[in-house]
């Protein structure tokens, strides 16, 4: 009898043992799915029913009509220009974004533009025009890592005529100011109008990941990209 | 049965092959390309800038801005390419004639013969590639230059699509004196000095980054807060249950 209920004893403590691990266990998960920050925010969705694809494949109408087909025009419709100078910093004031040490990035054998590998670090398309040049300077940093908010994690909310600082490598500061913000498909990203020609001005891209996470493929499926020119 | 599903399995392939044909097809035709202009080695050149040219089948729109140019002084400038050239900028290894300057002809290795003529108006044929009353004379040192419609042949289009041409802008004023002059005549057109065509900036047409970036781990995604909520409430089931036996237990024990 006693042995018995000896080993009943034992059962009944492990029982209780794993009741309040896992209710320990249970409880941190449900406060960590509560405490950890809500989903990035999204841009305005009325930007994002923009027909990205149509702008891609077919020829850009603004192109027919601002350029003449048979003379070159004139300089003056030329928007300030800087001499090329590296980023090396990076602050949105609107948005509380202030990073220092933009890392180079370069396309993968695929043609894609690679993300920066550390989280907390944006990174600059080192192939392209710098901040301030002529042409689409693109910074792109990460939305989030695995465990929480990471550079450019308020980028959706980011409104137009926000100040963008890119603080360059000679010591200059290019001050860009945001002309929009947009959500598109990465399935349907329109390359042209992120990357294509400026029509005459320095422009900035920044970018970062939207839309649902795909957990199938461990990335989110849409690009949020800011669109922005040089001021001054 | 076997025949079917061999059938279904054909025709799945050749719908995933058809994206990328289709693709292939469509990159061959269009596409977006940037050049940042540098200065030329060994001609040194303060100057720099960035060609854009976006190809639509067998019509090119380019836009190009350029600084620190000599001023009010004609600069040619063209696409380059060459099947055999290298589809690149010179480098000081290829002065042939050993004067420490690279004049157009040798950087033909690198980049070819002119395919394009960059000129404000007219002809944009290989034919006007020193018709030097008809570009840029960079006021200001500066050019701004935007023209569309540019008629190229589908080699052409297909090169630079492919990023193996290069644009080059032509005019260094090495004695500084304003102007181009010197005795050296240029390898192009005797009439000319060298001053007047050696090339002072270029930069390869590489292909714009192709779609998006890849820039999130889903850290604070919805999903995730979903998964974290389901198995904590799922162990705290489980918790209850487990809890429930033991309060059994205690109660029969007592």
């Amino acid at each position: 009898m006693l042995p018995i209920r000896r080993s009943g004893d034992h059962r009944g403590h492990l029982v209780m043992v794993v009741t309040v691990l896992l209710a320990l266990a249970g409880c941190a998960l449900v406060l960590r799915a509560f405490t950890t920050p809500g989903e990035p925010p999204q841009p305005n969705a009325a930007e994002t029913s923009a027909p990205a694809h149509a702008s891609e494949t077919a020829p850009d109408p603004s192109t027919t009509t601002h350029l003449k087909p048979t003379a070159a025009k004139g300089g003056s419709s030329f928007g300030p220009i800087l001499q090329p100078s590296p980023p090396v910093a990076l602050a949105i004031p609107s948005i509380g974004v202030r990073t220092r040490g933009i890392v180079d990035l370069h396309l993968d054998p695929h043609g894609k533009l690679e993300a920066p590998t550390n989280f907390d670090r944006a990174g600059w398309y080192a192939d392209g025009p710098t901040p301030g040049e002529f042409g689409p300077a693109v910074i792109g940093a990460h939305v989030d890592s695995k465990s929480g908010p990471a550079v450019f994690y308020r980028l959706g909310s980011l409104q137009k005529g926000a100040a963008v600082d890119v603080t360059r490598k000679d010591g200059s500061t290019a001050r860009f100011v945001i002309d929009r913000v947009a959500r598109y498909s990465k399935k349907d990203f329109p390359t042209a109008a992120v990357y294509g020609d400026t029509k005459g001005r320095a422009e900035l891209r920044l970018i970062t990941c939207g839309g649902a996470f795909d957990r199938a493929s461990g990335h989110y499926v849409d690009n949020i990209v800011a669109f922005a020119h040089l001021t001054g | 049965m076997r025949t079917t599903s061999k059938m279904a399995g054909i025709a799945l392939g050749t719908a995933a092959l058809v994206p990328f044909m289709g693709a292939g097809i469509a990159q061959a035709a269009d596409g977006g390309t940037m050049a940042t202009l540098r200065p030329v080695a060994l001609n040194g050149v303060q100057a720099n800038g960035t060609a854009m040219v976006t190809v639509h089948g067998n019509r090119v729109d380019v836009t190009m801005a350029a600084s620190g140019l000599l001023p009010d002084n004609p600069h040619a400038a063209h696409i380059h390419f060459g099947a055999e050239a290298r589809h690149e900028c010179p480098r000081a290894g290829d002065d042939a004639n050993g004067d420490n300057h690279l004049n157009t002809t040798e950087g033909g290795p690198a980049y070819g013969d002119i395919v394009v003529s960059l000129t404000k108006t007219g002809d944009t044929s290989p034919k006007s590639g020193l018709a030097v009353d008809r570009f840029d004379t960079a006021p200001g040192g500066k050019i701004n230059y935007e023209r569309g419609s540019i008629n190229v042949s589908d080699a052409v289009a297909q090169a630079i699509v492919d990023g193996k041409s290069v644009v080059v802008v032509h005019g260094v004023d090495y004695n500084k004196n304003g102007k181009y002059d010197g005795s050296t005549k240029s390898d192009l057109d005797p009439k000319l000095p060298t001053e007047a065509t050696d090339p002072a900036l270029c930069g390869v047409l590489a292909a714009a980054p192709a779609g998006g970036m890849d820039t999130g781990a889903g850290g604070t995604s919805g999903s995730q807060d979903d998964q974290l909520m389901l198995l904590g409430g799922g162990l705290l089931l489980a918790a209850v249950g487990t809890g429930t036996v033991a309060a059994r237990k205690v109660r029969n024990r007592g």
